[in-house]
């Protein structure tokens, strides 16, 4: 199966008479690592929950595609086997998703809430399955012991096992940082940086520019429900995505605070200008 | 399918090990029936059966209100809400998991509720016991029903506890109505009526697929 290419575009997204989203556009190709950067409020877990399929768009088309195998530059949207387009429902069983919470159970052991996961995607858990995914976050030992006893950085170490368990092609990452102390942040990162490469595509919502540039190839900064600023060194083509400049943590943090700050898009002249500054 | 049966596994191993809901819906359903025992003036076996099954309904009723109540709150815990909501293939299967373990769970919490009563009162519910059953299961579909998905509406609500009852127990007046017309014809030995039969066959019926249908819309936001 060829992979998955995910795009929005004109994305609005309204809760009330209050806007989240204001007119998104974007492309993530297969095997990319990004970061949806921005304030509090900024709409960047809105993002990821249309992304994630959780929530709907309140305007605007996200459709997922696929490259065509015998014409890489030709896309056509995805279908299932039936051939008819990939329905919303269908493309859930391509995302593992990490947020802030670690979706387990308390009551059940590590290796049960992995076997429940497996089911939920419709799959037969196989032990060897659940077993690697335990090893790649180190809770192998832990296998049969119920989560309620569970430290905050193991309970959301199995909750990146949960999402990989079933071999998803995209990870999707809404501030998996919260509330884990700087050593389990970085043992946490350093696993997430693992499970790049291939064509496992990463998107991580994060407020933190250092977490951003460890574990992302490019970045989207949302400011007021639009996308500001793309920095990074981007293999797309069209003209929103290409970045141009470093993807250098001085700028990032430098753009962060300027958006902050003044809520314009970023000027000329200063460091930050690496970035490639999309007006608003 | 699949993610019906994982969810109602699911369900049974948390409950089994935590004990939460059965518990909860247990002392109540005890208390209920202690309460009428001391409220109940003396009468004969045969009277008390003209009553039972009104009592009966009540308990269970409230009770379910109760189970119901926590249905989706271990959900909460950890926002296990949101990898449901991630399951691909339609959302219904959830609906029909969690409304098949709250089924389970409720059955086992009346049989025992049943059985407190004919010790309590010193009356014989066993005429026409399979009867009873069926009326029982078939309101059950009902409860558990419009229960799960008005549950999952009003589990993110603050006033969940107030809002759950005022919204199901108004749609449940039908289902009760039949239910206590069936369990007194099958308590009196009578054969069972058949307009509550069919009654309680078609709100089932329509409660299921309205549950099945709109969960996809109650999980999505």
């Amino acid at each position: 199966m060829s992979p998955l290419l995910l795009q929005g575009t004109g994305i609005e997204k309204r809760f009330g008479h209050v806007p989240a989203l204001r007119g998104i556009d974007f492309k993530i190709e297969a095997g990319e690592a990004v970061s949806i950067l921005g304030a509090n409020g900024a709409g960047k877990s809105t993002l990821l929950r249309i992304l994630a399929g959780l929530s709907r768009p309140s305007r605007g088309n996200f459709q997922a595609l696929r490259i065509n195998p015998s014409e890489q530059t030709s896309l056509r949207p995805a279908r299932n086997l039936h051939g008819r387009p990939l329905r919303r429902d269908a493309l859930r069983a391509e995302i593992g998703y990490v947020g802030h919470a670690t979706l387990v159970y308390g009551e059940l052991t590590a290796r049960e809430n992995l076997a429940f996961a497996v089911r939920l995607v419709g799959q037969t858990p196989k032990r060897d399955q659940i077993d690697t995914s335990l090893s790649e976050v180190g809770l192998m030992e832990f296998a049969d012991r119920r989560v309620g006893g569970f430290s905050r950085g193991m309970a959301q170490r199995l909750s990146i096992a949960r999402a990989i368990v079933h071999d998803p092609q995209f990870l999707l990452l809404d501030e998996p940082f919260t509330g884990l102390d700087e050593s389990s942040a970085n043992r946490l990162s350093n696993q997430l940086a693992a499970l790049r490469g291939g064509e496992r595509t990463l998107i991580l919502v994060t407020h933190d520019p250092r977490r951003a540039i460890e574990l992302s190839d490019r970045a989207l900064i949302l400011h007021r429900g639009k996308i500001r600023a793309t920095p990074g060194q981007s293999r797309q083509s069209d003209e929103a995505t290409n970045a141009s400049g470093a993807f250098e943590l001085t700028a990032l943090r430098e753009t962060l605070e300027r958006l902050s700050n003044r809520g314009d898009p970023v000027e000329e002249g200063g460091p930050a200008n690496r970035f490639r500054e999309i007006p608003s | 399918m699949k993610i019906a049966w994982a969810l109602l596994r699911k369900d049974l191993t948390t409950e089994f090990r935590s004990r939460d809901r059965l518990i909860a819906m247990l002392v109540f359903s005890l208390l209920v029936i202690v309460v009428f025992q001391f409220a109940w003036p003396p009468m004969e076996p045969a009277e008390t059966l003209r009553f039972a099954p009104g009592v009966l309904w009540v308990t269970y009723l409230f009770s379910a209100v109760i189970g119901l109540g926590r249905t989706f709150v271990m959900e909460l815990e950890n926002d296990a809400m949101t990898a449901l909501a991630l399951a691909p293939g339609t959302r219904g299967w959830i609906f029909a998991g969690k409304a098949a373990s709250t089924w389970i769970l409720i059955s086992v919490v009346q049989a025992m509720t049943a059985l407190a009563f004919t010790l309590f009162f010193r009356v014989d519910l066993s005429a026409r016991v399979l009867d009873s059953a069926l009326i029982v299961a078939l309101a059950n579909v009902s409860i558990c029903s419009v229960g799960t998905l008005l549950s999952a509406m009003s589990v993110r609500s603050r006033f969940r506890d107030v809002l759950l009852p005022v919204l199901l127990i108004p749609t449940l007046i039908p289902v009760l109505t039949a239910a206590v017309q069936g369990s007194a014809a099958t308590f009196a030995g009578e054969a069972l009526p058949f307009d509550a039969l069919q009654l309680l066959i078609v709100i089932a019926g329509i409660y299921s697929i309205l549950g099945f249908l709109l969960f996809e819309y109650v999980l999505d936001e």
